[in-house]
């Protein structure tokens, strides 16, 4: 089946989740890895694959949404290319982590927890990413930047748009 | 303490080794400090002189402000640390090293002793530097010495030797009383004495019982848990080892990790598989018949997993929402089977106790609080980064000794947040608390899993306490009232305050909150979620009422209430804050003071921030 809402086109295969499901042995208390397997796949995770995996764990789906929407980390929609995950916890607060969220959507004019247009980016402001002696400091696609100011910001989605839009390849992962 | 198990640790890691070794500290910390380019460009350098090194990734070795850290170790010769390590600086090091024999003494912080090496003159010992001078490391000992993701590492300084002891001379019981004796209690911020819990674990009945890490360390500006994982995984796995062999019928463990610790992750990952590989996991251990086996739980993003009950519910794929304890884990946990679950720190201490001795343990910190705590030390400091001390060690030698002070030395000390959202602040005056469970409860906060936050007097009270209402009230997950709608109340009373609107009596409607949440609470995570408002308003009444009658933040954050002047005493008509001034309400011309324009302000605070003599505020 194809997945045509929030305009973009991802073709799911019922097969390829049904297997999923089984690798986890069908069983209930895997629900949460096997949405986390499935949004490694997808980038997040759609209505429909939600209700195949109830069907196939014999969940209800109320319950399945339940799970789905408890936690912070599971999407319902696609995200952007370069996921700028902001930390706002106590010492980034305390070092002008603020500064840093506003300067990003006046740059890209989103908000919390939108997509740019042109899907390359996602803003997340996060609660403490562990890294508090470089605050104020933030995560993209799992490399770490530290000690920023929202001149650096700025800087990072300037290098991040040149590479989102010269080739496909996905930035190099920390470590 | 420090110098003998670092020295002895050390000597370890450096027996069969001929060639130089290069440790580069690649932690998440030094990873964000740029560690990784650094890891390149010294390949380079080795490369470009035709050298032959061993380079040694490594976690976190505590200095955080200093990274990225990079270590040389010459054959022979005690380990030299390098500080805030550029390209530029990397040629000097290697010339003073491999050319001249020497080190480079502008950029080396300290060095850290190695058995059976010889010292360099001229440079401090590790455990003579102001920031170590008053640690004791236990569980952090290995974290930023050993290569995180190599066993050997480990083995070689003294690894799974507790467990070899405990399967070859030790009962479950043994352990249990050896646990107990060491009068450790759970680091997590809970505070219960593990032994204890071991030993009811152990007489619940059951033939299926299961052991869970707790790793999913949510309190923003904590990280002692994260640099445990990265820097040593090894010790968390030997802990559940122990726990698992104590309570009995255990043949299967979890770590929940929080799913924001990628590395972490990472290195448990291949730990795992490395011990496995070893048989210090899997079945027949060492050849006896215990077996027991670890996997990973990912955590998907909700702070109230870090609550026991939560975390359980979270671990059998539910929604991670509390339940009422009795009954407690230890009776009724992962399929209703009895559980252990511990922290990670208290996971990592068990192989040294084990070694060492209950006895040896329990002689440091304090009377109620023995042992050793590790603190992630942050905020307006200089030396933030993670610290390991006895129990005890009064507030003001972790600041000012260990700290290094504040980061900028002309704005004094205001408080220190400990505990995260379920702790509080302490001022000035409670400088002098010892840090253990009881003092500093007293002193109105929670020693809590170790977060300390320093604020100094250009910080606003009222804003910090809205901060962690304001995490809390959206990581409460609802199931109850009192949290649910009661934080909710409390945030925008807060958030009135800040903004200019604060009423008389507003204060008093807090506190009387503040108690209903507090003792009818479902959960830790509500019955705690006040008392970062209740510290602040019980020390800094005055900033409280400064916003509310003056409607003025003396700290000059909430921006509803800043009124930006320049001070014409202090202003050297430079004109740097001018450019900077979005909407160009600074006006200024060559040899005038500066002036701002408060009708067409939007508080942004660039100009401050521009301005190199502090003469707006």
């Amino acid at each position: 089946m194809a997945n045509t809402e929030h305009g973009v086109s991802i073709e799911i295969n019922e097969e390829e989740i049904d297997q999923i499901c089984e690798e986890f042995g069908n069983r209930e208390g895997a629900v949460v890895q096997i949405l986390q397997t499935i949004q490694e796949k997808y980038g997040y995770v759609p209505a429909e694959v939600l209700e195949r995996v109830g069907e196939d764990l014999g969940i209800p789906h109320s319950k399945m949404f339940g799970v789905l929407t408890f936690y912070s980390q599971f999407y319902q929609e696609p995200r952007g290319k370069f996921i700028l995950k902001v930390c706002v916890g106590t010492a980034c607060h305390v070092r002008g982590a603020g500064l840093l969220v506003d300067k990003i959507k006046e740059n890209l004019h989103i908000e919390a927890g939108e997509n740019t247009e042109d899907m390359l980016f996602t803003l997340e402001p996060v609660a403490c990413l562990g890294s508090c002696a470089l605050a104020p400091m933030a995560m993209v696609n799992g490399n770490t930047y530290g000690k920023l100011s929202a001149d650096k910001m700025v800087e990072l989605i300037n290098q991040f748009q040149e590479e989102g839009s010269g080739s496909d390849e996905e930035p190099v992962p920390a470590s | 303490m420090l110098t003998e198990t670092v020295e002895e640790m050390a000597a370890g890691l450096f027996r069969d080794v001929t060639i130089p070794t290069i440790h580069i500290g690649m932690a998440t910390c030094g990873l964000a400090a740029g560690a990784r380019s650094i890891l390149e460009l010294v390949e380079k350098e080795l490369q470009k002189r035709g050298l032959e090194a061993r380079i040694v990734p490594t976690g976190c070795i505590g200095m955080c402000h200093n990274e990225p850290l990079v270590d040389i170790t010459m054959p022979g010769k005690y380990r030299v640390s390098y500080r805030n390590v550029k390209a530029l600086i990397i040629p000097q090091i290697f010339d003073a090293h491999f050319v001249k024999g020497d080190f480079a003494k502008k950029y080396a912080v300290c060095q850290i002793p190695v058995g059976g090496h010889t010292p360099y003159e001229g440079l401090p010992l590790m455990h003579e530097t102001n920031f170590f001078k008053g640690q004791v490391k236990i569980v952090s000992s290995r974290c930023g010495l050993i290569d995180p993701s190599s066993i050997e590492d480990y083995i070689a300084t003294n690894g799974y030797k507790a467990l070899r002891k405990m399967l070859t001379s030790m009962t479950p019981e043994m352990v249990i009383e050896e646990m107990t004796k060491s009068g450790i209690r759970g680091r997590g911020g809970g505070g219960f004495p593990t032994g204890l819990k071991w030993k009811l674990t152990r007489q619940s009945p059951g033939d299926e019982k299961y052991v869970v890490c707790n790793a999913d360390e949510g309190d923003p500006g904590a990280f002692m848990d994260r640099s445990i994982l990265e820097g040593d995984p090894h010790s968390v796995l030997e802990g559940m080892l122990a726990a698992a062999y104590s309570i009995g019928n255990s043949k299967k463990g979890y770590i929940y990790c929080r799913a924001e610790y990628p590395l972490a992750i990472k290195r448990l990952r291949k730990a795992i598989d490395d011990a496995k590989e070893r048989n210090f996991l899997g079945d027949n251990i060492l050849g006896t018949d215990f077996s027991f086996d670890i996997t990973i739980k990912e955590g998907a993003g909700a702070y109230v997993c870090g609550e026991e009950t939560a975390l359980l519910a979270s671990l059998m794929g539910e929604r991670g929402m509390p339940w009422p304890k009795p009954p407690f884990p230890a009776q009724k946990g992962v399929w209703g089977k009895p559980t252990v679950i511990n922290n990670v720190e208290t996971l990592g201490n068990v192989g040294h106790i084990l070694l060492g001795g209950g006895d040896w343990y329990a002689s440091y910190g304090s009377e109620k609080t023995k042992g050793t705590k590790t603190f992630a030390l942050t905020g307006s400091i200089k030396n933030s980064g993670l610290i390991e001390v006895p129990a005890g060690t009064p507030l003001r030698s972790i600041v000012f000794d260990i700290g290094g002070g504040m980061l900028e030395k002309k704005i004094p000390f205001k408080a220190a947040q400990l505990g995260g959202p379920s702790g509080g602040c302490i001022p000035t005056s409670g400088l002098d608390t010892p840090v253990d469970f009881e003092n500093v409860v007293a002193a109105g906060a929670i020693m809590g899993s170790g977060g300390i936050v320093i604020m100094d007097e250009a910080s606003c009270i009222v804003d910090t306490a809205k901060f962690f209402l304001k995490f809390t009230q959206d990581e409460s997950c609802g199931e109850c009232t009192p949290c649910r709608v009661g934080s909710k109340i409390m945030l925008d009373i807060l958030t009135r305050i800040t903004e200019g609107q604060g009423q008389e009596g507003d204060l008093d409607e807090l506190i009387r909150l503040s108690m209903y949440v507090k003792s009818n609470s479902l959960c830790g995570l509500g019955a705690a979620a006040p008392n970062p408002v209740l510290s602040t308003i019980r020390y800094f009444r005055e900033e409280f009422e400064a916003h509310i009658r003056d409607k003025h933040c003396p700290g000059t954050v909430c921006a509803n209430l800043i009124k930006y002047v320049v001070i014409e005493e202090d202003c050297t008509t430079c004109g740097l804050c001018e450019p900077v001034c979005p909407t160009g309400s600074v006006t200024w011309d060559k040899g005038e003071v500066a002036h701002i324009n408060l009708e067409t302000c939007i508080r942004c605070k660039a100009c401050v921030d521009a301005c190199k003599f502090r003469a707006i505020i």
